[in-house]
């Protein structure tokens, strides 16, 4: 069966092509823009894997992770997008339960690795 | 008669008067002074909210070309030819370049709107040489130029942010190799320094380039400064890969200069002070 991924990603320019990458690869992919939207779709859909940018317009990304967590559901993996390197925001996001922080543009074929491994 | 303690003596009232009115005068220059030392700082904290912003904007449209480029490239949407994927290739090299400006530009904003810290670590110098240069040799082989380490054996570790000084090293190393033509030679040279053998490490970046003219040497280091400000520049940048090198540097309390002529390479130098034993 098919694995499900939630792409949690506001700008459209970008969601665009990363759902075009993930469905190429055989995922089954949901869209969201917002952290409302994340939290309604991750728990209609069960995604086995969440892609979750973190700054997003209405919340912060890391938020839809704790509430999910609180309705008693996480994915198997989520890995938090950033635009930025430093340290600081990548220990907030493993601390808030991220099993990895990926730096946008996550190069494509590195970015399918770690799905594909992620549901492995 | 005349009284020791009259104050309205007419000799030396109109002195105090003037002095009064001195006093005065420069107190509401000083009130001036600190109004508009209040309002630029104003307007510079405007202006690193305003790079802030428009870096952090510039990033995700950026993001979306060279995915969207990259999944093309890999014929993910169908067989590419080799020259469309050649093209394809350089709308993302050009894409992740500009990515690396903008994170200059954000780097920088940051860096002037908060008190910067340092993560500190021991690390070795050799270990940082190898990492710089190891990540630039397809680059340097691409330009036909050599890249030379001289590192010293005896060279102690150094304490200090490890990231920021390997920010320091690719940025001396980036200048070297865009500012040198094929051909030339680029190199790395580390040891203690002469003027303090025990406690300070000093690298040189060397190249044969096309050098820097003695005027320049203190502009290179300012904020956006390019030496050539002409529209027509063969170089791109930002102008501020050597502020951030020097204030990185000058955080760890070492020092950056450049010696050069133009015409004749340039070296440059910077230092670091070795801490014995941990905090």
């Amino acid at each position: 069966m098919s694995a499900r991924v939630l792409l949690v990603e506001d700008s459209p320019l970008v969601s665009s092509a990363l759902k075009i990458l993930l469905e190429s690869a055989g995922f089954i992919v949901a869209v969201a823009s917002t952290a409302r939207e994340a939290r309604e779709l991750g728990i209609e859909h069960r995604p086995d894997v969440m892609l979750l940018d973190i700054t997003l317009p209405d919340d912060d990304g890391l938020s839809v992770l704790r509430s999910l967590e609180a309705e008693g559901f996480k994915p198997q993996a989520t890995f938090a997008m950033t635009g930025h390197t430093d340290a600081e925001t990548r220990a907030r996001c493993l601390e808030a339960g991220c099993d990895d922080v990926l730096v946008k543009p996550v190069p494509v074929k590195q970015l399918l690795r770690i799905v594909s491994e992620a549901v492995a | 008669m005349r009284l020791m303690g009259d104050t309205h003596s007419p000799a030396v009232s109109p002195r105090l008067d003037i002095a009064a009115e001195r006093i005065a005068a420069l107190e509401a220059q000083l009130a001036d002074s600190q109004r508009l030392i209040m309002d630029l700082e104003e307007r510079d904290a405007l202006k690193t909210q305003f790079l802030s912003n428009i870096s952090h904007d510039l990033r995700t449209p950026l993001t979306a070309i060279i995915t969207h480029a990259e999944i093309l490239r890999d014929g993910i949407l169908g067989e590419v030819t080799s020259k469309q994927r050649e093209s394809i290739s350089t709308i993302i090299a050009g894409g992740r370049q500009l990515l690396d400006m903008i994170a200059e530009i954000l780097m920088h904003a940051r860096d002037s709107s908060e008190q910067l810290t340092l993560v500190e670590s021991e690390f070795s110098i050799h270990e940082v040489v190898e990492q710089v240069t190891a990540l630039n040799e397809s680059l340097v082989a691409k330009k036909g130029l050599s890249l030379e380490r001289y590192l010293s054996p005896s060279l102690p570790p150094v304490r200090g942010d490890r990231d920021k000084i390997i920010h320091v090293l690719t940025n001396l190393l980036g200048n070297a190799f865009e500012f040198t033509p094929s051909g030339g030679r680029v190199w790395v040279d580390a040891g203690m320094a002469p003027e303090d053998p025990h406690n300070v490490v000093m690298i040189e970046v060397g190249d044969t380039g096309r050098g820097i003219a003695p005027d320049h040497h203190e502009l290179i280091f300012r904020e956006f400064a390019q030496v050539d400000s002409s529209a027509s520049r063969a170089h791109h940048g930002t102008g501020l890969g050597l502020t951030i090198a020097r204030r990185f540097v000058e955080l760890h309390g070492g020092r950056i200069w450049v010696e050069s002529e133009l015409g004749q390479g340039s070296r440059f130098f910077f230092t670091l002070p070795v801490k014995h034993g941990a905090e």
